[in-house]
């Protein structure tokens, strides 16, 4: 069996002035992520060794990391895969963050602004005893915005979020846009006016970072594309959804 | 534990998955202005995240196109046509499904809430998957005799839970996310509140409150294949254990027929409901020869030890014989994309295998205990069988056992009974504090328990000699996969108690390398496991107790069920020398309605 190092970003503010690299040897064997081999290390090698998990099947969006370089979630990660030239694996914790310890940071600004977009959906004040009707293609333009597990991944790797925590960021853009596009959603305009604000959707530099660094292969930049066009005419946007509501209650018709 | 002070709610609720944030947000709703929620996690990763399956309500949308077909197509049913189901069949079902260790009472309560409770998700955003003129759309599920699985693909739990936890911000409740619950104060059978660490910093806070709720979710990581986040160590009902409540039925603990082989990861039942085979190492559909009616969509509990008898007669999968392939293959390429694009993933990423191509290797994994704390219908935490209250003390979710599971639980009813009884003893905690309840004086001193308990784990042992917290909680989950798995037997269970004891005696060895206060996530790992140890002790002791086979709990030797001496519930106390002191309760049974018959699928 082939060994691998495992290079980890140790760093306790308490006690280290800057973070270093601690690396550890672990045996690559068929089907190990890099998630389990931080619990090999923590579990047989060094306790102190800190990251955070929880679900272990990429739903869960915690164990974010920066592995190589690049953003990814570390529990569907292969070791294998991840290996360099030099037999080496290099974990450190998402950049542009604080560290609260090794690799974990502290998402403080992901979480406000994720607030700011107020993510809960706004429905009308007439609620029909059943369901409100979406069409199969009005729930597939959402699926996207849906599927965010809120990671941190995107965020971590945008340039205009490394500049500055003021803005929105691909995370909490892509929520916006998951309210904004819902048909049962009754405050577009309120949102989209929040949206063009100086650190809203026109601030994204369109550097398609998030869409590499996203483990759902999900796509902020088009929808931030999206809601500029929409900002853009916004009357008329709200004006099609009061149409719209009009017949929330009604079946979709089918051809 | 550096410095502490004293923090106090009106209500205090531990955990953020569904159960605990619907308990927040309805009492909120109903108007106590102050409460909190304390989570070990970020309340979006609380394992409710993780389900994918479905939620079940007897909403009526789709039907089979071919009526007589358990497996075949589904259409919507058109409108003005009659309706397939009801919450009395859903009811039905679930009793079942239960083994008839449901109480039916719950259950009625559950079935018919149902169907509210999921067109309230909906109206606060839920994005369900639709038919084609709108409605939310239904799939298959295990044990159901109709389509009732409401789904949003195959990430249903994702967007529950983000969809509540929005709504609890929006209605202002308070959360402590990433603080840890380690001690819960009872105290003359009144619940006070509990002690936490806040673990970003590692203080020690004592948290006091007039009502305490539990929706700290289940306890898999006992096992060493399980569906399960490694959150789910049963913190809650231990800490209900050790603050002297009872345990309720911990002997049934479901194991789940396809957790993807030698990783657990679940493969949701939603692969058998939307039509997947299940197959042995010949090829063949070897329900046929255990449930030859449902097939693949029998309860879970069958379909895990049908899977088991074909690997321990030599009929299994992969290299060593232990898995069992899930082929769906027959389904396509469009349907696998749009109904099941995370198993997939998961598929793909973890065992390397395309499900539109080939089949996936599969095996049993724990998944989900019907056991926990005992509550009534309304989360009120009883302490006997006569359903004596702990006065301030509540439960829902997959911690509790109100009970609705029985000794089996049907899939997609936890969501919902999670959703369901979390919204209930919303409501009830709501009446209790605005009728009068006070913040109650402490007497002990718990946080100075604590405060040693943590130096504990960070001094040098009096003999030099330490254990790790991994090594312990490793040997656990063998004994328990070995001894205390689907199929059990009197030695067996000896055996693991045995094991278990020894285990507790080394754990008082246990020392952690990380000594510092900041995110201590070692000091964290050996409270879990330490709660592993507590409640694995009074599964074992339960089910060597329970000398039938019922549900998710099968005998070899004693393998039928007993309705004559165990039709009714298991309280496992807490009694300090050894181990749990068993008594029961009578299970609530319809007797003219639905009495106990044979279980057959
Ligand atoms: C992979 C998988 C798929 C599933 N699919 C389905 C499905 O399709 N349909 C269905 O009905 N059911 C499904 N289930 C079961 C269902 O998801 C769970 O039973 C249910 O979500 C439990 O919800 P809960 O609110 O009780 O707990 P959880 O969502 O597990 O939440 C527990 C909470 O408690 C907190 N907590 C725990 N201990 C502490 C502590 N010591 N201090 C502070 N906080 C603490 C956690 O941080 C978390 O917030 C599935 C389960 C799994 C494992
Ligand atoms: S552990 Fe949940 S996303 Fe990786």
């Amino acid at each position: 069996m082939t060994n691998v190092t495992i290079r980890v970003q140790r760093f306790n503010p308490d006690v280290d002035q800057k973070p270093h690299l601690d690396e550890f040897q672990i045996e690559l064997t068929q089907g190990k992520t890099i998630l389990d081999a931080l619990h090999e290390i923590k579990e047989e090698q060094d306790g102190s060794v800190t990251f955070r998990r929880s679900c272990r099947h990429a739903i869960c969006g915690s164990c974010a990391m920066n592995v190589n370089g690049v953003n990814m979630l570390v529990c569907d990660a292969p070791l294998k895969d991840f290996v360099d030239r030099r037999g080496r694996v290099t974990i450190r914790p998402l950049p542009y963050l604080p560290i609260i310890k090794d690799l974990v940071v502290d998402r403080t600004s992901f979480w406000e602004q994720y607030q700011r977009v107020k993510p809960w959906l706004l429905p009308p004040d007439d609620v029909p005893e059943k369901e409100f009707r979406m069409s199969p293609d009005e729930v597939k333009a959402l699926q996207d915005a849906e599927h965010c597990i809120m990671c941190g991944a995107c965020y971590s790797a945008c340039q205009v979020v490394a500049m500055s925590k003021k803005y929105i960021g691909p995370h909490a853009l892509l929520k916006a846009f998951l309210r904004v596009l819902d048909p049962r959603d009754s405050a577009p305009g309120e949102r989209l006016t929040d949206l063009d604000q100086g650190d809203g959707v026109f601030r994204c530099h369109t550097i398609f970072n998030c869409i590499d660094a996203c483990p759902k292969h999900l796509n902020p930049t088009q929808a931030i594309e999206t809601l500029r066009k929409l900002v853009m005419k916004r009357q008329a946007f709200e004006a099609a959804r009061a149409q719209r509501q009009q017949s929330l209650d009604q079946p979709i018709s089918v051809e | 534990m550096s410095q502490s002070s004293d923090i106090t709610h009106d209500v205090l609720v531990v955990g953020a998955g569904l159960a605990g944030t619907w308990a927040a947000m309805i009492a909120s709703q109903a108007g106590v202005t102050d409460v909190a929620i304390l989570s070990k996690l970020h309340p979006l990763r609380s394992h409710s995240g993780a389900a994918q399956g479905g939620i079940a309500a007897a909403l009526n949308n789709v039907r089979p196109i071919n009526p007589n077909e358990k497996r075949g197509d589904l259409e919507p049913i058109p409108p003005g046509d009659d309706p397939i189901d009801s919450w009395e069949l859903h009811m039905k079902d679930t009793i079942k499904g239960s083994a008839w260790l449901g109480d039916q009472n719950a259950i009625k309560i559950m079935v018919q809430d149902a169907i509210d409770i999921v067109y309230t998700y909906e109206h606060m955003g839920c994005v369900f998957s639709r038919t084609p003129d709108g409605r939310i759309n239904q799939r298959r599920f295990g044990g159901h005799s109709v389509p009732r699985a409401n789904f949003a693909a195959d990430w249903t739990g994702h967007v529950l839970l983000h969809t509540v936890y929005e709504q609890a911000c929006k209605q202002g409740v308070k959360f402590y996310s990433e603080w840890y619950a380690l001690d819960l104060i009872v105290e003359d059978n009144v619940c006070k509140g509990l002690v936490a660490i806040d673990i970003t910093t590692g203080e020690l806070h004592l948290m006091r409150a007039k009502a305490v709720m539990f929706g700290t979710g289940g306890y898999g990581r006992a096992w060493r294949i399980t569906s399960n986040a490694t959150a789910n160590t049963g913190d809650g009902v231990a800490l209900a254990y050790n603050a002297g409540v009872p345990l309720m039925d911990m002997e049934f603990v479901q194991f789940h027929p396809t957790g993807l082989y030698r990783h657990g990861i679940l493969m949701s039942e939603a692969c058998r409901g939307e039509g997947g085979y299940l197959v042995n190492n010949s090829g063949d559909r070897f329900m046929e020869d255990y449930a030859p009616d449902r097939m693949e969509l029998a309860p879970r509990d069958i379909v895990s030890r049908s899977e088991q008898t074909e690997i321990d007669e030599g009929r299994g999968v992969e290299a060593d014989g232990q898995g069992i392939h899930l082929d769906m293959r027959h389904l396509g390429h469009e349907r696998i994309l749009e109904r099941l694009p995370q198993v997939r993933e998961i598929a793909l990423k973890f065992a390397g295998v395309d499900i539109i191509d080939h089949p996936a290797p599969i095996q049993p994994t724990a998944h989900y205990s019907m056991g926990g704390i005992p509550a009534d219908v309304n989360g009120q935490v009883i302490r006997d069988a006569d359903g004596t209250p702990v006065t301030g003390f509540y439960a829902a979710g997959e911690c509790a056992c109100i009970s609705v599971h029985g000794a089996n639980r049907l899939g997609t009813n936890s969501l919902l009974g999670a959703s369901v009884f979390g919204r209930r003893a919303g409501y009830a905690i709501a009446e209790f504090i605005q009728g009068g309840a006070q913040l109650q004086p402490i007497q002990g001193n718990p946080l100075e328990r604590n405060r040693q308990r943590i130096a504990r784990f960070k001094s040098d042992p009096a003999n030099g000699k330490t254990e790790s917290w991994a090594a312990v909680a490793r040997e656990l989950k063998d004994t328990m996969t070995t001894n205390v798995g689907i199929f059990r037997n009197e030695t067996r269970l000896r055996k693991a108690l045995d094991d278990i004891k020894r285990l507790q005696e080394h754990f008082g060895q246990v020392r952690v390398m990380d000594k510092s206060a900041r995110f201590n996530t070692d000091i964290l790992g050996a409270l879990e496991t330490k709660h592993l140890l507590t409640f694995s002790e009074v599964i074992a002791a339960s089910a060597l107790a329970r000398t039938e086979s019922r549900g998710a709990h099968s005998r070899t030797d004693h393998d039928a069920p007993d309705n004559g001496n165990w039709l009714k519930h298991t309280l496992a106390h807490p009694n300090d020398d050894d181990g749990p002191t068993l008594s029961y309760k009578a299970v609530d049974i319809d007797w003219d309605n639905h009495p106990p018959e044979v279980r057959k699928y």
